[in-house]
């Protein structure tokens, strides 16, 4: 049994202010060894960032101060190290990348030379020699054409670029240690699946040790030896992948784990999911998925009017151009066609950038049409714009993204209701008090809230807020937008779970836009998968989900990273079957 | 986080400011001299306890044309600010919110007043207007609206596609009602902070026109006025420039206190 190449023992750390200090990370003991790759889960304020930032002795803020504890790489202290030593370390021994690279890149230097500059401090080559060793490095990482994206700026790459080019500059300067905090957070999923693979071909090629910090159990169970689940400054649990999926002992992290909203399995091959030897799974059948195909559309006898109808719609926008050159245009949507059923719940899914948020806003009037129809409640908008945005304003309502820049700040979430109610006057003035507690009653938020402020709500409760608001114009349509991408996934699985109440109580159609294919699943009956502006696939949820048609679904489906780990993402690629480091198998120090 | 402790600026910025209001209020009361009242026998008259900041050329007592003079100078400050604010906000709302055409168009007309020297712009509308106080508010309100107008403009343009404001259009809210009742109050600290430190100036430029002779005629006590009377003396009797100077500066740096204090209440920095 080696040593560990990392050894965290006891570790506090707490906020100093006048009224005394508050601990934020409290007695954290951790192991990691040579070539293993940990994970660290929890939700956002659990301290796995800080606890990352305390090892490298980078702190956010000076209030925040070490208060016990060792840090043990190869058998050294590095705790108390001198800033000249630390930061030698922080190259030499330790790299780290970011959930966000477009920020931790400098935007007016060009890619190669920020590698280079690593490269060249660190080992002390001469220019034309760390040159030669960064353009190693990015055809390792997976740049295509390194001597041609040498002298390409952060701003030409993609997300997923710029992700792997903040990789090579940690790795340029020949790290034995990985930090990665939410590297795969702001990308999509099938770049996530790129960029988790890369990682761990690097780790096999380079015995790598990482650290990766997410909130998303799927990607852990899908690339780390041993786990540790963090929750309010502690490390609650840690053990190895499999045991601690299987079996874990914290009640924290068995909520975890049943709010993930993982995808059944269901092979073609026959191999069935055993739910009784499987509690993960049982959990979460139980937990979140509740009956299949909730809220199928009502058979009513006859066919039904659509509530929505799309009839090859197109929206650009202006893209460059100008003066002197032909102006030119993107279409965001492009030619979609599709038409919504009272009742139904349907899930758009696609990358970001496919044109889901824009077909959404289009769907409401929000946005001009460039061509093409869409009719709600029979009325066309292009025909009768007046009369059916009138409609849609009392009939749909949208629930956003972002709760907090979703609600205006300066109201309380009383005034904000009352206005709605006020505005639409379906409800008498006597009664709009009544009726926005009711409404606070309904997204399960205590009537006090009416007086807070957005400021004052976390962010799920802000999300709550929100969707008051949309239920406050009693619609009988909700375009909901991405509206739990921001937000922690056990609040996550309570917005799906209140969705799902609303939608079977209230007679409710739901348009639910999302990138995160596993909620929808659980959520909608029928999906629509866009790509660049087009509908590559719809149909039943899980037909289609079971059987994609096109390749582009079956490379989407494939790209979600199972929380079983005997799901691989990457498959069958021997090289990259996790198994056990030897000295890692042991429990961790934490019970 | 609410902020429960007051920022030490918002104190001192405030208790200046008091100051300065009571002393215009109180002016008769305390002010120990008659402001316009000519003494032949005691002409430039140093300090003493008969004249604590001195007498002038003409033998005014200085500290009492000081105290009077807050009455003229606060005056200026803050209708010198609040037409401005006034008229750019709105302009600056509407450009911002409409877009397109009256954008271009009041844009435009930004443009062209910012081309020309703030006080060559003032001195040419005084001086077609004659000089005098209310000569000074029109020009100020003719000129200075357009620092208010790019500000609020801006934020209102960054507003306009929050959110929130998406949600109040797709609930059937109308244009203005989004407008005044939900962007204009967001978009609005912004230009707060900065009346604040615009106060500062008005003081200066007004104090610059009374000095050329555009703005408050003599014999009235005011700052700007005072210190071009003491100018020729400078050498023999200094305190007839000095304190009235002093006074502008003190109140000068009393805006600037409670301008920080305000952006940092309200968050304008974050």
């Amino acid at each position: 049994m080696s040593a560990p190449l990392l050894s965290i023992r006891d570790l506090d750390v707490v906020a100093r202010s006048r009224e005394g200090d508050r601990p934020l990370l409290e007695g954290i003991s951790l192991d990691l060894a040579r070539g293993e790759v940990l994970g660290l889960v929890g939700e956002s304020g659990s301290g796995k960032s800080l606890l990352c930032r305390t090892i490298v002795g980078l702190m956010p803020s000076p209030a925040l101060v070490r208060t016990g504890g060792k840090i043990l790489l190869k058998d050294q202290d590095i705790a108390g190290a001198d800033p000249a030593s630390l930061r030698r370390l922080r190259g030499a021994e330790i790299g780290m990348i970011f959930q966000n690279p477009s920020s931790h890149l400098d935007p007016v230097m060009r890619i190669g030379d920020q590698i280079v500059e690593g490269i060249a401090f660190y080992r002390g080559l001469g220019r034309a020699a760390a040159r030669e060793a960064a353009l190693e490095i990015m055809a390792q990482v997976g740049f295509t054409d390194p001597p041609r994206q040498f002298s390409s700026y952060p701003h030409e790459f993609s997300g997923g670029m710029r992700q792997r080019a903040m990789i090579a500059i940690a790795l340029g300067c020949d790290p034995e240690l990985l930090i990665a905090d939410e590297p795969t957070t702001a990308l999509d999923v099938t770049i996530q699946a790129q960029i988790l693979r890369l990682l761990m071909e690097l780790r096999a090629k380079r015995g790598l040790s990482i650290i990766l910090i997410t909130h998303d159990l799927g990607v852990v169970a899908q690339t780390c030896d041993r786990i540790a689940v963090m929750r309010q400054g502690r490390v609650v649990e840690v053990g190895e992948k499999r045991a601690l999926l299987r079996a874990p002992q914290a009640a924290y992290t068995r909520s975890l784990i049943a709010s993930h909203p993982s995808m059944p399995v269901e092979d073609e091959c026959g191999e069935v999911d055993d739910v009784s030897d499987h509690p993960v799974a049982a959990t979460d059948v139980a937990g979140v998925a509740g009956t299949p195909a909730p809220a199928a559309a009502p058979a009513t006898p006859g066919r039904p009017r659509p509530l929505v109808e799309i009839d090859d719609l197109r929206v650009c926008f202006p893209a460059g151009g100008g003066l002197f050159s032909r102006r030119r245009s993107f279409a965001a949507v492009d030619g979609v066609s599709l038409s919504i059923l009272p009742g139904e719940t349907v899930g758009v899914v696609g990358e970001s950038g496919s044109g889901k948020s824009t077909l959404a806003r289009a769907m409401l009037g929000l946005t001009p049409l460039t061509s093409g129809h869409v009719a709600f409640e029979g009325e066309s908008l292009a025909l009768k714009p007046r009369a059916t945005r009138e409609r849609l304003h009392r009939h749909a309502a949208m629930v956003f993204q972002d709760p907090f820049n979703a609600l205006n700040p300066r109201f309380t979430i009383g005034e904000t209701l009352a206005e709605v109610l006020r505005v639409q006057g379906k409800v008498p003035a006597a009664r709009i008090a009544d009726r926005v507690g009711e409404l606070l009653d309904l997204v399960e938020l205590d009537r006090s809230f009416a007086t807070r402020r957005p400021r004052s709500l976390s962010g799920g409760q802000c999300q709550r807020a929100g969707i008051a608001r949309a239920l406050a114009v009693e619609p009988r349509l909700i375009v909901a937008d991405e509206c739990i991408a921001a937000l922690d996934v056990t609040i996550q699985a309570q917005i799906v779970a209140l969705f799902r109440r609303l939608v079977r109580s209230m007679e409710l159609t739901l348009v639910f836009i999302a990138h995160d294919l596993a909620v929808v699943r659980h959520l909608c009956a029928r999906v629509v998968v866009m790509h660049h502006g087009r509908v590559v696939e719809e149909g039943p949820t899980e037909a289609v989900f079971a059987r994609p048609r096109q390749a582009y679904t079956a490379n989407l489906l494939a790209a979600v990273p199972s929380i079983d780990p005997g799901q691989s993402l990457f498959g069958p690629d021997p090289r990259l079957t996790v198994s056990p480091v030897p000295g890692t198998s042991r429990q961790g120090t934490n019970p | 986080m609410l902020h429960t402790r007051r920022p030490a600026a918002l104190t001192a910025g405030l208790a200046i400011l008091a100051l300065f209001v009571l002393a215009a209020l109180l002016a008769n009361l305390v002010a120990p001299y008659d402001p316009i009242a000519q003494d032949g026998a005691a002409r430039l008259v140093a300090l003493s306890w008969a004249h604590p900041f001195g007498t002038d050329n003409f033998g005014r007592d200085i500290l009492s044309r000081v105290i009077h003079g807050a009455r003229v100078d606060l005056q200026m400050a803050l209708i010198g600010v609040f037409f401005p604010f006034v008229i750019g906000t709105v302009i600056g709302s509407l450009a911002g919110f409409a877009g397109g055409v009256v954008d271009a168009v009041l844009m435009r007309l930004i443009d062209i007043i910012l081309a020309f020297p703030f006080l060559v712009l003032m001195l040419s509308i005084i001086a077609i207007l004659g000089p005098g106080l209310t000569s000074f508010y029109i020009a100020m309100a003719l000129v200075g609206w357009v620092s208010y107008a790019r500000l609020v403009r801006a934020q209102i343009l960054v507003l306009k596609s929050a959110d929130y404001a998406v949600a109040a259009a797709s609930l059937g809210f109308s244009r203005p009602r989004i407008l005044f009742r939900h962007l204009l109050p967001n978009a609005i600290a912004g230009s707060l902070v900065f009346s604040m430190s615009d106060a500062v100036l008005v003081l200066l430029s007004g104090a610059a026109i009374s000095y050329l002779g555009l703005g408050v005629q003599p014999p009235v006590a005011e700052w700007g006025v005072m210190v071009a009377e003491g100018q020729p003396f400078v050498t023999q009797a200094w305190w007839i420039t000095l304190f009235p100077g002093l006074a502008i500066v003190l109140l000068a740096f009393g805006f600037s206190m409670l301008g920080d204090a305000l952006g940092e209440l309200m968050g304008v920095h974050e």
